[in-house]
Formats: structure tokens, sequence, C-alpha cells
């Protein structure tokens, strides 16, 4: 994610390993979800074609649909966090002295990690309530469409440690605080 | 102690006054220890989802449709079957009867406790190119159902093309020939605004689901026998007022879009449609053996 | 006091810096915990803000939009305008006008807009002898349009806000005259402030390179085509339209323009997914902040608030105008959208007014907004694509701040404006 001009010292070799690490799982929920994306739109060229041309369209279109969006969605916007692409209001935080800055960065990713936490353990409860429920159509159990926001969750959870554990070593790239 | 309710019909829908009815009537009977606050209009999330509120405890109280129940209960799922019943009169016998009772111990089972059930009424076919008579009238036809495979299954045994579609897009659909048909009741038919555009109603009358006053079952099996009392009759209250608002607004719809022009022709013969529905039903058993004698239960209910 | 709660707990993580769609999460969950309504609940609402199918065109929208750009699509649109209205004195400000008016109207996103057309068009501004604060702010403003511009994923977001009684069609229909409306309005303003500048105008390219331009740019002006004549005709639904212009982007770029590379093609999925991602969990948690509002019985409080304060419907439809100005220049769009439509709509529909002409007000206050200080995701993107401080590019803005009040009158007390063209198609 970085490249470390003053190299050296154990905790950067450590953070080195860590955003190599973080950085592959971000790519692996790149490719998951653009795979989503693309599949989605596959799909409904299809869904047309059997309305139009086999006169028997897919009626499992639409459940897999809802389902590659909560993949898109929940993967997504954990890579979102890691990469620090959500819209936020930074006006504030680049306001106030560097160490009210440094209060809010910090604050705010222990409510993004606190959060993410709490994704991935009511996400597993609904996950686990609605697992012997059935999709009708597709019949594949209706507990799957929270568990993106479960794997989401987990995923965020660590992109936001990471940014404290980053912060606390220096090493945090938001240019606001920074500065 | 204070309680919150679930209902997805608009202000002044038979079912919106005879829920407020309830709350009033339970207010009454608990003098007052139990209050109902409303939520119309769908307002706290869609049907399914308020489903799994009452049974999480987020709601007490939910006016449901036993056709969303079904994926949670199987008992409840028998409803869907097409032309299970005959008419809605033998549906009501059936609910008020050992299958009902069958039925609600389903429900039970899985967090939700019915109290009364409600009409609403029965579903047919409509399209915008021709009236319907026979199973042969339905081939070809690109017809939107709900979410199950049981709706789907009877279109397709009908030699139909079954499309599952989201319901805000019906109308459009309707109008521009995305879909030729779709089946519902009077007063929806009438309030969406699909007869605009389908204009023949045929009365296939393929699906009586009936719709329930649910409690949360932990909610009810904490109160005691008196307000327990209570709530059932104040639900049973307010389910005869219901019925009675279902028909006066069945009419007034049925009325009203016949006098906008539509079709609509009763099915003289429907022993095709019901005969064409064997394999649905071997499927639906064979899947769910244990429903058998529940099934054949509500066919032999006189 | 749970009201309290829910609303101050937002403010402040909003200052904080916290993502707006974690906010909005975070705030909503505490109140679930306060009122003692189980989390479960809460995360139900999460997961079924987005489990709604016409949602699935915000995808296709974006993902259409990013395969024109990346694969060469926008930029013939441009150099097709650029060719047509470019011998006008102050041309290229009218081009950048009426180049968002044609991709606006298929990206259907502002801020998509403005970074593809901005990245394009504000260079060669500059290179012509266009002060760099004018052109961010011609690209900035006439973004807005591509908002009501069919087709629009705000638009979407709108309708499934309202409850969804609302047809998608015909919404995107009755945003066609606001939406030209408003780039008229921006045009003028355009020109004038160019003549007043005295930037000169472009040379006439002859009617041969104009129909070149035009024909090159047929394939990419067919991408609407097809979306929004689609769905008129009935080939498929909204969503399945959204999927066409994907596809056909798509194809246009392989086939027709080889354009599109492997390199290209996967840096369009990236970004939109990136997009999709962060509309999606914004509309997720805000389905559990609006779960909230309703408990609140904010809607309703609202209505007598309001109709308490005045019973003129005019100064009710005012009221309502600023006080979703002052809210978009604080937030954002989307956002905004589906915490203030199931609100307002009410009044304003108590009011009598038509809930789709509600929708173009709504869209164009919350797209003013987009370009205000100090939070305009558009005014962001456009000053870094121009290289340009903030501040300098709102110091000569005001008078296309001016132009959109103008078309933003116009729609909010001239019901025909947005209601005439469904009307004449029988919507
Ligand atoms: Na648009
Ligand atoms: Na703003």
């Amino acid at each position: 994610m970085t490249t470390d001009p003053d190299a050296g010292g154990k905790p950067r070799d450590f953070m080195r390993v860590v955003d190599a690490l973080l950085d592959s799982v971000a790519m692996i929920c790149r490719v998951i979800t653009g795979l989503s994306l693309v599949g989605l739109t596959v799909i409904f060229g299809w869904l047309v074609y059997g309305r139009y041309v086999l006169n028997a369209t897919p009626t499992w279109v639409e459940q897999v649909a809802l389902l590659l969006v909560m993949v898109i969605a929940f993967i997504g916007a954990a890579v979102g966090v890691h990469e620090h692409t959500h819209l936020a209001v930074t006006g504030f935080r680049t306001l106030a002295p560097p160490w009210l800055r440094t209060v809010f960065v910090v604050v705010t990713d222990l409510l993004m990690a606190g959060f993410g936490l709490l994704m991935l353990i009511y996400g597993a409860r609904l996950t686990a309530f609605k697992w012997d429920s059935m999709i009708p159509l597709i019949h594949v159990p209706e507990g799957l469409r929270s568990l993106p926001l479960t794997i989401g969750g987990g995923l965020i959870t660590v992109f936001a440690l990471a940014h404290l554990l980053r912060l606390a070593l220096g090493r945090d790239l938001r240019s606001d605080i920074i500065s | 102690e204070n309680w919150r309710g679930w209902n997805i019909h608009v202000e002044g829908y038979p079912n919106t006054v005879a829920m407020d009815k309830f709350a009033e009537l339970l207010e009454e009977k608990t003098d007052g220890g139990i209050t109902l606050q409303m939520f119309h209009g769908g307002t706290l999330g869609s049907q399914p989802d308020a489903i799994e509120q009452v049974r999480l405890g987020g709601l007490e109280i939910g006016n449901f449709n036993l056709g969303p129940i079904g994926p949670i209960a199987p008992e409840a799922n028998v409803v869907s079957l097409p032309f299970i019943f005959k008419d809605p009169a033998h549906m009501f016998r059936v609910m008020n009867g050992e299958g009902g009772e069958k039925i609600a111990a389903g429900m039970e089972a899985k967090g939700l406790v019915p109290l009364a059930w409600y009409d609403s009424g029965a579903r047919s076919f409509y399209n915008g190119a021709k009236p319907i008579n026979s199973p042969e009238d339905v081939a070809g036809m690109k017809v939107r159902v709900m979410n199950n495979d049981l709706y789907s299954g009877m279109i397709s045994q009908l030699g139909g093309n079954p499309s599952p579609m989201a319901f805000a897009e019906v109308y459009q659909s309707l109008k521009t020939g995305v879909v030729d048909g779709a089946e519902n009741n009077w007063p929806s038919y009438e309030s969406t605004g699909h007869f605009e555009v389908a204009g023949y109603y045929s009365l296939s009358e393929h699906l009586i689901i009936p719709e329930c006053v649910c409690i949360n079952a932990d909610v009810y099996n904490g109160l005691d026998e008196a307000q327990q009392t209570a709530l059932k009759e104040a639900a049973m209250e307010s389910a005869e007022l219901q019925r009675e608002l279902w028909a006066e607004r069945e009419a007034k719809s049925r009325e009203m879009v016949e006098a906008a022009g539509v079709v609509t022709n009763e099915i003289a013969n429907k022993l095709p449609f019901q005969e064409a529905m064997v394999p649905v039903y071997e499927t639906y058993l064979e899947a769910n053996p244990d429903l058998r004698p529940l099934v054949e239960l509500i066919q032999s209910t006189e | 006091m749970g009201l309290t709660v829910l609303l101050g707990l937002f403010a402040l993580c909003v200052v904080l810096g916290v993502p707006v769609a974690f906010a909005l999460g975070i705030a909503a969950l505490a109140a679930f915990a306060y009122e003692g309504l189980p989390l479960m609940i809460g995360f139900q609402r999460i997961v079924s803000g987005i489990n709604v199918f016409s949602l699935m065109a915000i995808p296709f929208f974006i993902f259409a939009g990013e395969l024109m750009f990346h694969g060469g699509i926008a930029m013939r649109l441009v150099r097709f305008a650029s060719a047509a209205v470019g011998a006008v004195r102050g041309g290229l400000g009218i081009v950048n006008v009426f180049s968002s008016m044609l991709f606006g109207g298929i990206s259907g996103s502002a801020v998509a807009d403005i970074s593809a057309l901005g990245s394009i068009l504000v260079p060669v501004m500059k290179e012509k002898g266009y002060d760099a604060d004018y052109a961010v702010n011609v690209t900035v403003t006439s973004s807005i349009a591509g908002i009501i511009i069919p087709p629009s994923h705000n638009m979407i977001i709108f309708a499934i806000a309202a409850g969804g009684g609302i047809s998608i069609s015909k919404l995107f229909l009755s945003g066609v005259v606001p939406g030209v409306l408003m780039c008229c309005c921006l045009a003028i303003a355009a020109y004038i402030v160019a003549v007043r500048r005295g930037y000169r105008a472009e040379k006439f390219p002859g009617w041969a390179a104009l129909t070149m331009a035009f024909l090159g740019a047929i394939p990419g002006l067919l991408t609407a085509v097809i979306i929004v004549g689609g769905v008129l005709s009935g080939v498929f639904t909204v969503t399945e339209s959204g999927a066409f212009g994907a596809i056909y982007a798509f194809l246009v770029t392989l086939l027709v323009y080889r354009s599109i590379t492997w390199a290209n093609f996967t840096t369009a999925v990236i970004s939109s997914v990136r997009t999709t991602a962060m509309v999606m969990i914004l509309i997720a948690c805000a389905g559990a902040f609006a779960y909230m509002l309703t408990f609140y019985r904010v809607p309703d409080k609202t209505i007598d608030l309001m109709t308490g304060l005045t019973q003129n419907p005019i100064m009710i439809l005012l009221m309502i105008n600023l006080a979703l100005l002052i809210l978009g220049m604080i937030m954002d769009m989307a956002a905004l959208i589906l915490i203030c439509t199931p609100i307002f709509l009410p009044v304003a529909v108590s009011q009598g007014v038509d809930p789709y002409q509600f929708g173009m007000i709504l869209l164009v206050n919350l797209g003013l907004g987009l370009c205000t200080p100090p939070v305009g995701a558009c005014l962001f993107v456009g000053c870094a694509v121009g290289k340009l401080p903030m501040e300098k590019a709102v110091r000569t803005i005001w008078p296309f701040y001016l132009a959109i009040l103008v078309a933003l009158m116009l729609i909010t007390f001239v019901p025909a404006v947005s209601l005439t063209l469904p009307g004449l198609l029988g919507m």
C-alpha cells in the first residue's frame, strides 16, 4: 500500500508485512466483487434473452442478482474502508488543531472497528437465524443473504484496526493528518 | 405495556381500519393495561422483514398474509397450493377447524401465534389480450407471479411463462408488454391501476390465501390468562369487522373497474385447471411428505 | 430523548469524520440499543435496505458510464458537442453544459460526469484561453443536469425512498424538461460571463467536420436511446435496460471503436464496484436510520411543525427548498434523498404537490448542494480536475448558482415543467 522511505526498525518491518497482507486481501475482494458485477450484468442479459428468445424466463435471476448485490455492497464497502474512499466530511477535522485531529481520527477508527465487529457478530446471528428457511425459486438458505454482511464486517474491523496501527507507527496516509 | 404493530395497507383499507379497531378493543378489554401503536403502510419494512421482526421481538403484533409465512412455517405453505380451497367460505371453514389448528401450531413453533384469520379474497388472472377460460388460454403467456415455487410451477403447468418481477415494475411492464398478465384480488387489481393496462379479469380464484393477526410467541406466553382471552376476543372481533369491510371493498372495486370497461368472466369449468395442478402437488408433497395428511384434510373438509 | 441520541450521535460522527454511511449506521444502532430493540433487527434493516430489486439499476448505470468513459464513447460525445456549438462566443462553456446533458444523461452520476467530462474539457478550455475558475464552475454546475436527465440512479433512490408507489419510467420522463431547462439557464449564464470576460469564439469546423463528429458520436448516443427507448417501448424494464446499456457500451467500445483494452476494462469494473459499494452501503445504513425516524414518528411531527408555522403552500414549499439547500450544503446526495424523502414528500403531497414534481424539486436542491461548500462532492472533484483551490472557484460561481435557482423556482412553482411530458405520453 505504501513505500517506506526511511525503512528500518522492527515495527516498520512488521507493518510492511501487515500492509502487504491486507493489500492482498483487498485485491482478492476486488476480484470477487468485480466478478460479481460482471456476473450480474451477464445474467440480466440472459434474463431478457430467455424471456424473448426462449419464451422461458429464467426465474432464478432476480434472487441470484440480489445475492450478488450483497457481495458487491458489503465486501466492496470493506475495501472502501481500506482505501479511504467512503464519502466523509473531513472539513472539521482539517480545521482542528493537530492534537485534536489525532483524537478525531482515533475515535473514527475505533467506531469503524466497533461497527465492523457488530456487523460480524449480528450478521452471523442473522445468518444462523435464517439458515433453515429457503429463498424461493433458487433453494439456497435465506441466511446466505446476510453472510456478506458478516464477512464485510470482519474485514472492516481488520482494516480499521490496521489504520490505527499505522497511525501509532506514524505511517498513516490520511493527508490532512500528516501536516 | 406499550406494543407496536405492523400492517402493510394504507389508511382507509379494510385491514387498516380493522387493525385500528383491534388496538382500540385491546386497550378497552385490558383496561388500558396494553396499548398498541399501529404502524400502517409497511413503514417499518417489507412483509417478510416484519414477520422476522415479530419473531425476534422487535414488534409485538403484525397483520400478515400466510403466503410469506410459508417459507418459514411449512404448514402455512399449504394454503399457497393453487386451487386447494373451493372458495373463500371453504377457506374459512378450514381455517376455523382442525386444519387451522394444525397451521397455527406450525406457526407457533416458529415464534408466531395467530390470533384470528382475516380475509384477503381470491386471486384471479388478468391480462390485456383475452378472457381466460381454459389452460390453453394461458399457454405462451408471460405472467407475473410472486416469488414462490408453487406460483411459478402453477403458471408453467398451465403452459405459460412465469415471470417473477418486483411489484413496482408490474404496471409499466403490463402496459408495455414486458409481461402479458398478472394475478391478484379485486381491491389490488383496482388500487394499483393494473385494470387500466390489463382489461380482462378472469375469475380463476386460484389462490385464496388467508391473513392472520399474529403476536410474538414469547410475549403471548408471558401474558396471564385473562389478558390472553382479552387479546383473542379483540382479534376475533376485529376479524369480523375486517371481513365485513373486505366484502364491501371487494364489491366496490369490482364495480369500479367494470364501470371503467374491464371485461370480467367466470370460468365455467375449473376442472382442467385443477387437473393441471397434479404435478405441482406431487412435487410439493414429495419434498414435504409429512404435510400430506394436512393437504388431504383440507381437501376433504366440506 | 431517543431521537436526540439518534440525531446527536449522527451529527457527532459526521463531525469526527466517520464516513457518512457508517455514521448513519452507528447512530441508528445506538438508538436501537437505547430503545431496547433487538440489534439483529438493526442489521436486518441494513441488509433489507439494499435487498431491493429496483436498486440493481444503479450498478448497471454506473458500469455503463464507466465503460463509456474508459472506452472512449464520452470523448466522442464531447467532440460532437464541440463541433456543434463551438462557434458561439464562450462556446466551449456552452459545449461543456450540453456535453453534461448528453453524457450526464447516460451515466446518471454527477460525480462521474465531472471526473469524466471535466478531465477532458477543463484542460482544453484552459488551453484555449478560458480562466480555470470559469472552466471549473461551468463543469461543476452543469453536472447537476445529469441528475435529473434520465437515466439517473439518484432518481431510482428517490423512487425507493418514496416507498415503491413511484413509477421509475414516469419519473425519468418527468426529468427531461427540467433538465433541458436547467441546461438552457446555465448556457445563458455561461454565455453572459464569457462575453463579459471577453472570451473569443472557436472557429466553426465546417459542416463536413460536424457531420463526421456526429457520425462518430452516433454509437455512443445510441446508448442513451437503448436505455430510455428500451424502457419506454417495453422491450425491458428499467433494471434490464441498465444491464443492456452496460453490455451495449462494452460491445461498441470493443467492436466499433476498438478502443477498449483489458486494462481499460478492469479499471472500469474496479471503479464501478467502488462507486456501487459506496452508494449501496449508504443506502443500507440509511435503511436502519430511516427505521428509527419512523419509530420516532418524525415524518408526522415534521408535517405538524411545518403546517403549524404556516398554512400557505408557497411558503411551505419555500421552506422545504431552504431546508434541503442547507442540508445539501453539509451532506451528500444519496443519503439526503433517503433521509428527506420520507419526511418531506408527505408534507409536499399534503400541499397538493405532485410526487413526481416533488422528486425534481428534491433532486435539483440536493444537486445544488453538491456544488456548494463545505461538503460538495462535485465541487471537490471539479477543483481537483481543474487544479484550483476551492475558495477561488467559489468566488466567481454565483452567476451559475443564480441560473440553477431560476430553474429551481420554475420547477417548484410551475408543475407543468415536470408533468407535461409524462402527461403527453399518457403516463
Ligand atoms: Na442522468
Ligand atoms: Na453538498
